[in-house]
Parts: structure tokens; sequence; C-alpha cells
């Protein structure tokens, strides 16, 4: 899902670290006004422009498109390239590296936090795997990175702090992180080196592409910016659906609507959401602000999260690259634990919030 | 137009990002009329002995010169020598 490059670009070198750097002042001036006035010019929009009756469903809608939309937008373009420029600094060889260094506990947590900010392709998800347990890398610390990358991403961090406050982001970036942490010590603890498909240890693995020099700062903001085309290019369209099909939810649904089946009530809700949530592939853009709006109509916040997790951390297209390079018992059981490891979280946020 | 290069392995899984890679080699190539061989790879064993981690890469005559991001038709051109 979040697809960035990885620094390897060679120079970048001609652009004048003083015109970088008003550049820069520029855009922050620029993205902050522009944000702050979101909230007023969604209001004129709805008022005065559009004259929508007070109080309507399509009033509320509106409204909360106009808002939300722009906002999420201004925001993505600000972290992508933020976590961008963190990645500059980060290429899976080095992670590789220290990680191959690394005891299995202490790895497991090393590598679900080096997953957050290597660059990393789900399309990639292969040759890393082969390149981590190949060069010394431990079966289970290679699930940890492998859980972490896909499933604690900026995008999902950006839209679950814009649309339901930090608390409900650190909440899921910190149980991702642990879930990654654990199953992959479960896995590696399984001893299933063997449900590796047999040619992965027979390769003999090449020393790979030179990290390419290191970054100077123009190269890094170019590395950003990259990402930020990259990322927010591919994501809009589905930030905006999203939004809208939250925003129609926002409108029509009646409060409480979801209660009934969504709600804390419903014992049955946190694993029916993952098990529909696994199969189905939406990236995070579009499905938070779909969850979100669910929510307010009375959906539980465990179950929600659970559902989430299961969209973006375990998905099939994934799991089908995966099957290259992985037996289906080894598959069945990565599933499984991940999956279990999202219930539990799933649970416990229905039992707290 | 004469170089030493023989051989551009375009490494990918078959993904969009590695198919749009393809066109930028293949495009830079065909403009300075390079006499070499261009190959897409998608076999997950060649990246692996080539020690390739992230899609997509480039490797000139089994050397792994890119990495991880879809070039410009500029860093194609760096990259072969013909900048």
């Amino acid at each position: 899902m979040s697809e960035v490059v990885a620094p390897t670009v060679p120079g970048g070198g001609h652009v004048r670290p003083r015109a970088l750097f008003l550049a820069g002042v520029t855009a922050v001036v620029v993205w902050l006004g522009l944000f702050l006035s979101l909230p007023r010019v969604a209001t004129w929009s709805v008022h005065t422009v559009l004259q929508l009756p007070q109080g309507s469903p399509v009033h509320a809608a509106v409204e909360f498109f106009l808002f939300e939309a722009p906002k999420v937008l201004l925001l993505l373009v600000a972290v992508v390239f933020g976590v961008g420029v963190v990645r500059s600094f980060f290429t899976p060889e080095r992670t590789r590296r220290t990680l191959a260094g690394s005891r299995e506990s202490v790895g497991n947590v090393l590598a679900a936090l080096l997953g957050v900010v290597t660059p990393f392709c789900s399309c990639s998800a292969v040759p890393l795997f082969i390149g981590f347990v190949t060069t010394g890398v431990p079966l289970g610390v290679t699930f940890s990175f492998l859980v972490s990358a896909p499933m604690v991403n900026e995008v999902a961090l950006v839209l679950l702090f814009s649309l339901f406050g930090w608390k409900v982001a650190a909440v899921y970036m910190g149980t991702g992180l642990a879930i990654a942490m654990v199953s992959g010590w479960v896995i590696g603890r399984l001893k299933l080196e063997r449900h590796v498909e047999a040619w992965v240890y027979d390769v003999e693995g090449g020393a790979g592409g030179a990290d390419g020099s290191p970054l100077d700062w123009p190269g890094r903001v170019r590395f950003g910016l990259d990402a930020v085309r990259d990322i927010v290019g591919k994501v809009w369209p589905y930030v905006l659906a999203g939004i809208a099909v939250g925003a129609a939810i926002h409108g029509w649904v009646p409060t409480n609507f979801m209660a009934s089946f969504m709600g804390k009530g419903a014992w049955w809700a946190v694993p029916l959401a993952v098990v529909i949530g696994i199969p189905m592939y939406s990236n995070a853009a579009g499905i938070i602000p779909i969850v979100e709006a669910l929510l307010e109509k009375g959906a539980a916040l465990g179950t929600v999260l659970a559902f989430m997790m299961a969209v973006i951390g375990l998905s099939l297209p994934e799991t089908i690259i995966l099957r290259k390079v992985l037996r289906p018992r080894l598959i069945a059981t990565f599933i499984g634990v991940v999956g279990v490891g999202i219930l539990i979280v799933g649970y416990l946020f229905n039992a707290i919030f | 137009m004469e170089t030493t290069i023989t051989k551009i392995e375009v490494l990918g899984p078959g993904c969009p990002r590695c198919q749009e890679t393809y066109r930028v080699v293949r495009h830079v190539v065909e403009t300075a009329g390079l006499a070499c061989q261009l190959v897409k790879v998608e076999s997950y064993q060649r990246m692996a002995q080539l020690g390739v981690m992230a899609t997509p890469a480039i490797a000139i005559d089994g050397a792994v010169v890119m990495t991880g991001h879809i070039p410009k038709a500029e860093e194609v051109r760096e990259l072969l020598g013909i900048g």
C-alpha cells in the first residue's frame, strides 16, 4: 500500500540550500493558511454559496465532505512528505544489516519499528523476504517486518488522526506494532523454517545494489516530493470516494443505526469484522472515512479497528504473492497468528472504550 | 550508438511500477539506438541472485544499478552512461 521509492537517486545537488530553505518556508506558510481557513470556507460554502437548509441531511453531508476532504488531503501531503524524508535515511539493505545482527526477541521489536520507516512496496514483499531470510534474519523477525510494514503506514495514521483524533491514531499505531512484534515472535517460536519453499534457501544470494551515495538535503526533499507524488497521487480518488460515502452515512443513516450489529453488545461482531476484512482489498484511504462514519452511528471502536487492521494488514493479494515463497501451512499460520492478534485488539478496545 | 553494455535487465514481479520502469528504459534504449539486449525479468530467483530487495530494479551486465523506484529518462541515461 505504501509504496515509496528507495534512496538510490544520485545527486540532486544542483539546488542551492538557501533557495530550498525559502521554498520550504513558503510551502509551510501556504499550507498553514489553507489548513486554518478550512472550517470557515466549508461553513461559508454550505450556508452562503449553496444555501442548504440548516439541519437537513444534505447540509450535514455536504458540510462534512467540504471540510474533511481538503483537510485529509492537506494532512496527507504534509505527512507523506515528512515520512518520505525520514525514509530517505533508510534502505532495505541497511534494515537487513541491522536485523541480521540482532537477537530474536530484540529483533522482533526492531523489525516492527523498522517496518514503519523502511521504504517498502507490497509487490517487493517476495524479494525482500528472500533477501532477509537468506542472509541470516530469523524467519519470525522477517514476519514482524512484513506485518508492520503494510499495517502501520502513514496514510492510515493521517486518516485516523484527522477523523478520530490523535488518541485513536496512537492506539492504532501502538497495537499494530504490538501485533507485528508478538506474531513475529510466535512464528519464530513455532520453528516453521521447513515450510518455506526449498528453493529460497538454495539461492546464491547476491550482494545487491550499492546503497547509493548518501543523499544530501535537496536529494532528501526530492525523495519526499516523489513520495507525495507517488502516494497522494494514487490514493486521492479513494480518499474522496471514502469521504463521500462517509458523508452520505453521516447525513442520512440514523444515529445508533450501527449499534445493533456493530455495537459492543454483539460479541460476534469482532470475528465477523476480521473474517470480512481479510479478503477485502482496499487501501486505508478508502476504508477509514467510511469506518469513521460507522463509528459515529454506534459501531464499537474495537470492532472498527479490527476490521481496519484485517483489511489493511492481512490483504489477500499480499498473501497470494507470498505463496511463491511460503508453503500453505506457513501462510495459514501467518494469517491465523496475526488474525488472533487483531481479534484480541478488537475485544480489548471494546472492553476499554 | 555503440556502448560497452551488452545486457540490461529490468527486474520486478509485474506490477504497474515495474512495467512503467520497463517502458522508461526501453524508450531510452530505443531513442539512443543502443545495440544491447533489454529484458524484463519476473523471476524471483534472478532477483534473489542479484540481491534485489526492492523492485523495480535495473541491472546492467549483471550489476544492480538502481532499486526501488520508477526512474526518469534522464536518470536511466545517466545509468547507461549516455547522459
